[in-house]
């Protein structure tokens, strides 16, 4: 299974957004390279690192397109509420024995490519200008502290 | 049968959901070309974006629509479901390996340009007067960038 390979498409050029996309596609890689290995007991961990490192990521930006006052934040949030769905049918389906891997693995490429190109493209001005207004009135502690509110 | 070309007709004016439509035609043109090619996986690949982003594309108008209270919502999500249940059919019969490609190309064709056209025509003025920061200078320029970087 072919690796999901960085492109400059893929930057919204709000940093700490990147880097998290970044974590993301290296557990999808990480999924692809054992993907042929059939260990289920490695697959089991990616995924369930993979689900808790989106869903974190999710609530992260979605906070960030709240405070900006985003227009399509509901939008937005329900683009993430059903991609949430679908990865949880893949993995239901991965507990009752299917190998699901390379299916899941397809989607995941698919979705995240074209989620970051397209849906988070067009939050980017917006959170980006309320990010640099936030910084200027309260230094950049506010971005350490939200990242921690997220991610622990 | 020939490429979509993206014309006025098809514009709402709202900027995140003209950026999704297009990336549609972008994917329609793209499985006309996959076809030609007769290149089963590449076929495979893009039916998954296209399908897969379709879906995304719909959660998303629904959100929207949800959001300014539009009176015939009902009626567009209707329209979304019977198509939702088509698609799942062909994903169905594709994955019992029938050549289902150049059937869902032309349906895709009419229909999903069709109600780019006229249904999602009618939700635009309640959008957009609910909306009206959505219009602004800064997200046309942002558009146009977008639109270069895809449409090259």
């Amino acid at each position: 299974m072919q690796h999901i390979e960085w492109t400059d498409d893929l930057n919204t050029e709000i940093e700490v957004i990147d880097s998290q996309h970044h974590r993301i596609v290296d557990y999808i890689n990480k999924l692809a390279e054992i993907s042929d290995s059939n260990e289920r007991d490695q697959v089991d961990k990616i995924l369930g690192e993979l689900v808790d490192y989106t869903l974190s990521h999710f609530a992260f930006e979605e906070s960030l397109m709240e405070d900006a006052n985003y227009s399509f934040i509901n939008g937005h949030k329900r683009v993430h509420q059903l991609f949430v769905k679908r990865v949880g049918d893949f993995q239901q389906r991965f507990k009752m024995g299917e190998n699901i891997t390379l299916e899941l693995l397809a989607m995941l490429k698919s979705w995240l490519i074209n989620h970051i190109r397209s849906d988070d493209n067009d939050y980017v001005k917006t959170v980006k200008a309320n990010m640099g207004e936030i910084n200027m009135t309260q230094g950049d502690g506010w971005l350490t502290r939200s990242v921690k509110k997220f991610f622990g | 049968m020939a490429y979509i070309e993206w014309t006025e007709d098809y514009a709402t004016g709202i900027n995140v959901i003209d950026g999704q439509h297009k990336r549609i035609i972008h994917y329609i043109n793209q499985l006309g070309d996959a076809q030609n090619l007769n290149e089963s996986d590449l076929i495979d690949e893009v039916l998954l974006n296209l399908i897969d982003y379709t879906l995304s594309h719909f959660a998303f108008e629904e959100s929207l629509m949800e959001d300014v209270d539009y009176d015939a919502s009902a009626i567009h999500i209707k329209t979304h479901d019977a198509f939702r249940e088509k698609i799942d059919t062909y994903k169905k019969r594709h994955e019992a390996g029938e050549d289902i490609a150049n059937e869902l190309y032309k349906l895709l064709n009419i229909w999903l340009v069709n109600h780019i056209k006229d249904d999602d025509g009618s939700y635009v003025p309640v959008v957009k007067t609910n909306i009206p920061e959505i219009n602004g200078p800064e997200k046309q320029s942002w558009i146009k960038s977008k639109i270069q970087a895809f449409f090259k």
